[in-house]
């Protein structure tokens, strides 16, 4: 029993530990961890944030926007089929052939409780990846807390695109029972660039709640059920020439978790899930459109994982087992100019069902105190069936129904550090099978480089080689660490031009197939430095570099140019103050083949303030601040269509711990 | 606790709650056709030995291509009558009471398993209060039988099993009917089409009815290239890859691939070429995408819908 609150207190505090932990925590008793974590769901310059501009904070992920709402994350410069991205483990497939619902769009910050980012094949605990794996952790609170009532509740304003937000979260905690829920609503018009132009189609409407119920079922076993339901309503994607008019998520689970006194196991999880999702694209808002169409989609998952932790002396091991069934539908319904005439009708997702199994096992190994081996890999099983495979066979005659692949993944890396210094190595081997879209999709239109994709069920696996290295250097006050990864890619999943057929969608040039590349490779690089130059007087700069080619040496598209962010944190009693600068570099390695131009570099200054005090002994923050201080009008390399991002935005937030 | 009670109230709101529904793929690719599988009898005639009874699908006779079922009953002995020489011969009267026929098997076939005399006849018009279809069947024991009846042809209204009928550069009449699919798919199908043609009589009119003037045949051996595209002016001229234009089979029928990328109206452009590759008829369609505007026909073509 004290045991369970030892470790769940440990957890606690790992994720409570503000900042950016990435020093190895192998003080932590319990949990292998082999990643760096952010902690804390708010980033140094907002306090209340989406969960896309959480991530944002993170080095290694960067965004594809089509607007202000649901952004597509790209881990390691790698698009979202290339990473695995689960909550609490679980899978979830957005519903969107457009890619306007990433998994991250379906929970809102106050339902999580931190973020799990790891790099390349080191995140294929989940599933097989070649970019790496985000995972989504819930807030779940542990039994027997002091305190029985916790909550707290933020609300906020923003200028620019009159966002107006409120969350809302209560935990209850007792020896036998949690309750943990939450409750958002976030809504926000249309924003204004840097001309102060409005940018039409960008608002959006979200609401997210959560419930989590956990009961003891023993000394050493607890059962929990949990619940999301987010709900997206009249989203605008300004450089889309759809809108949403409704998004729907409901993810659910049920799991029992049995932590064991002695022995080599320490801790048995095991969880069911289910989650469906609809969302329904709306183009009545565009009346500008030549053709009216209904774009509905679908996307139902039910899966199992099962998860051991071992610890013997200075060894730790995690081996899990998952499962998953995805059913992707998406339908297209084209109306005739003259509507009495018969409409048109076909898939996009012609009933995609997407199997997977996998063992996957993540070891840690401390050889000495100074240096430590994590080694770790999957193997598993993915199959995929189209129903309606006479779609596909339109552009690849007797392509088979089903397909079966086998995913292998490997990786090992070497962590060593003495004195104040630190380094790591580190390399992996991996399969990821094709999407739902690349193996399966049809006629999906890409209005970045206006081609009407289509999938194709007999591409090979994709083969990532990977190798990485830190180094990391504390003295004194200061610490700097490099990190730099590289990617050789064989068959490298991209579109090509067909040569055959025509575009379906009017704005279309014409059809993009997907196809296999030889291999391409992929390199990233980013420089942290953190120095406090007083006591209360912080300093921290990025600086990230990437380059991704082709086997023509070709560009690769969405490769983030050198970006650069510092920020200059200052803290006097009860005062809080921030101030950062961030910007790309001009794009000069753009890809034209892939709707690419070249993007202008850009600089962004930003600054909040924070106060802290008590309202009848409540710990209350109130945070003012702007972003886009000098109006800038930019748009980024990812900036679906060139869209100009957001001018000034002054944004207002309050926070009262109940 | 409250909040726990509206969070299940929510839940189960969300649960029940109806969304849009999931198109339903085989009605929503049966809304504009009927398929039909079973020959039915479409009609009976009765001499004083013999009853025919002519089996078609859904027991109509349409205009285009019609298969033919006969079953020939000995009416004396009540027991179906096995490999006798049967013709048939459809013939048109139109206002002025001239009389034409159209593509047809004049011989029929015994069909030794099936027990029943096959051919086909593709109307090229349907039956209305000036024109009116008339079939003409001989049977031959020791004597000719010979029986005829008015029938009432319909329209088509499966537009995949249309047809045309064109005179070609040589100057000969042509007629194109569309056999198979009668349900397309959004998916590759098989397209078969019956070709025929008239054979021009080198004499003048004989006796009613002078076969010479009513004389068809298939086409043998020529092309049938095909450019399937969609009209639909926001489709832009719309088009599928790996098409396959139409060949002759073995039964005389020709055969090709076509792919509706989607459900609605298409029009299947064709460029017809003899065995030497001249020519007989159909134009060369563009090939651009064009949004907005209707897409151009070639002159020998043939409108589909699903
Ligand atoms: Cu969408």
């Amino acid at each position: 029993m004290n045991k369970i609150i030892v470790v769940i207190s440990l957890l606690l505090v790992s994720w409570l530990q503000a900042q950016e932990n990435t020093s190895t925590p192998d003080s932590l008793e319990v949990v292998v961890i082999v990643a760096a974590k952010k902690s804390k769901i708010e980033t140094d310059l907002k306090m209340a944030v989406s969960v896309d501009e959480y991530l944002a904070s993170s080095d290694n992920i960067s965004f594809i926007k089509r607007g202000s709402y649901a952004w597509e994350p790209l881990l390691n410069n790698m698009s979202t089929e290339r990473s695995v991205v689960t909550i609490d483990g679980m899978h979830l497939f957005g519903a969107c052939t457009d890619k306007m619902d990433p998994v991250t769009s379906y929970v809102e910050s106050n339902n999580l409780s931190e973020v799990e980012v790891k790099s390349g094949q080191e995140g294929s605990m989940h599933g097989s990846t070649v970019a790496g794996s985000i995972d989504l952790k819930r807030r779940s609170t542990p039994f027997g807390l002091v305190k029985k009532w916790k909550g707290d509740y933020q609300t906020g304003f923003e200028f620019n695109n009159n966002q107006f937000f409120n969350f809302g979260n209560v935990a209850y905690s007792s020896d036998k029972l949690v309750i943990d829920g939450s409750i958002s609503s976030r809504k926000a018009e249309n924003y204004n660039d840097g001309n102060n132009k409005e940018i039409k189609h960008s608002q959006y409407n979200k609401f997210n709640t959560s419930l989590g119920l956990a009961y003891k079922t023993g000394d050493l076993s607890s059962v929990r059920v949990d619940a999301i339901f987010d709900k997206a309503k009249d989203v605008g994607y300004p450089a889309l020439p759809m809108d949403l008019s409704l998004s729907r998520a409901l993810i659910t689970s049920l799991a029992y978790k049995q932590f064991f006194e002695k022995g080599l196991i320490k801790v048995w999880d095991t969880k069911l899930y289910f989650n469906t999702i609809e969302h329904y694209m709306d183009d009545t808002t565009r009346p500008e459109n030549l053709v009216h169409m209904d774009m509905p989609g679908w996307s139902t998952t039910y899966g199992f994982l099962s998860k051991i932790n071992l610890k013997k002396d200075n060894y730790s091991s995690e081996i899990q087992l998952n499962a998953y069934d995805n059913l992707s539908i998406a339908e297209m319904r084209m109306y005739p100019q003259d509507r009495s005439e018969r409409t048109m009708f076909a898939y996009s997702w012609p009933w995609v069902t997407t199997r997977y199994a996998g063992l996957s096992i993540n070891n840690s190994w401390d050889i000495t105190n100074k240096s430590q081996l994590n080694f770790g890999g999957s193997l598993g099983v993915n199959y995929n069936y189209s129903k309606y495979v006479e779609f596909n066979w339109i552009f690849h005659p007797g392509a088979p129904q089903e397909k079966t692949r086998y995913l292998p993944n490997l990786y090992a890396n070497y962590q060593f550090h003495l004195n104040n210094f630190n380094a790591s190595v580190g390399g992996g081997f991996g399969h990821r099978a094709p999407s739902v879209s690349e193996g399966y999709g049809y006629y999906i239109y890409n209005s970045f480089d206006r081609y009407d994709y289509i999938g194709d069920p007999n591409l090979e696996n994709e083969i990532s080689y990977e190798a990485n290295v830190s180094v990391g250097f504390t003295y004194k006050n200061g610490s700097i660490q490099a990190k730099a990864n590289y990617f050789y890619i064989q068959n490298y999943i991209i579109g090509r031009i067909l040569s055959a057929g025509s575009p379906m969608n009017y704005q279309s040039v014409g059809v993009k197939g997907y196809t296999s590349l030889d291999y391409s490779t992929l390199f990233n690089f980013s420089l942290q430095a953190k120095y406090a130059i007083l006591e209360n007087l912080h300093w921290n700069g990025t600086l990230t570099y990437a380059r991704g080619l082709d086997d023509n040496k070709n560009n690769l598209p969405f490769i983030r140019p050198l970006s650069y962010q510092t920020s200059l944190h200052f803290k006097h009693h009860k005062f809080g103050f921030l101030t950062s600068l961030n910007g790309d570099v001009e794009q000069i390695n753009y890809s034209p083949e892939y709707g690419e131009d070249r993007t202008p570099s850009y600089t962004n200054c930003n600054i909040s303030a924070d106060y802290t005090f008590q309202i009848k002994n409540k710990k209350t923050v109130v945070q003012i601040g702007a972003e886009n201080v000098f109006n800038n009008y930019y748009s980024t390399y990812a900036d679906w269509g060139n869209i100009p991002r957001m001018g000034r935005n002054f944004f207002t937030s309050l926070k009262i711990n109940l | 606790m409250k909040k726990y009670i509206f969070f299940i109230a929510t839940l189960c709101l969300i649960i029940t709650s109806c969304t849009l529904d999931k198109t339903d793929y085989e009605a929503e690719i049966n809304t504009e056709v009927t398929e039909y599988f079973e020959f039915e009898e479409a009609l009976t005639i009765s001499s004083a030995t013999y009853k025919v009874s002519i089996e078609t699908l859904n027991a109509s006779f349409f205009k285009g291509y019609n298969e033919i079922h006969l079953k020939i009953i000995d009416t004396q002995t009540n027991e179906s009558v096995k490999g006798l020489p049967i013709t048939f011969l459809p013939i048109l009267t139109d206002a002025n009471g001239n009389k034409s026929s159209c593509p047809h098997l004049y011989n029929l076939e015994y069909n030794e398993e099936e027990a029943y005399y096959k051919g086909y006849v593709v109307f090229t018009s349907e039956s209305d209060t000036t024109n009116n279809w008339q079939l003409y069947i001989d049977l031959q024991d020791e004597e000719v039988n010979t029986l005829n009846e008015v029938i009432t042809v319909e329209s088509q209204t499966n537009m995949n099993l249309n047809m045309t009928a064109f005179t070609g550069n040589d100057d000969e009449q042509y007629f194109i009917a569309l056999i198979a699919p009668q349900s397309p798919g959004v998916s590759e199908n098989d397209l078969v089409a019956g070709i025929y043609k008239y054979n021009q009589p080198t004499t003048s009119e004989g006796e009613f009815p002078d076969l010479s003037q009513y004389s068809y045949s298939k086409v043998e051996g020529y092309t049938l290239y095909l450019d399937p595209r969609m009209p639909e002016p926001s489709m832009g001229n719309h088009s599928s890859p790996n098409n396959q234009d139409l060949t002759q089979g073995e039964d005389g029928l020709y055969y090709g691939v076509v792919n509706y990328t989607m459900t609605g109206n298409w029009t299947l452009n064709f460029i017809f070429k003899n065995e030497n590759g001249e020519l007989i008829k159909g134009t060369e369609v563009s090939t651009d995408f064009t949004p907005g505007i209707e897409g151009e026909k070639s002159e020998l073509y043939i409108d589909i819908l699903f």
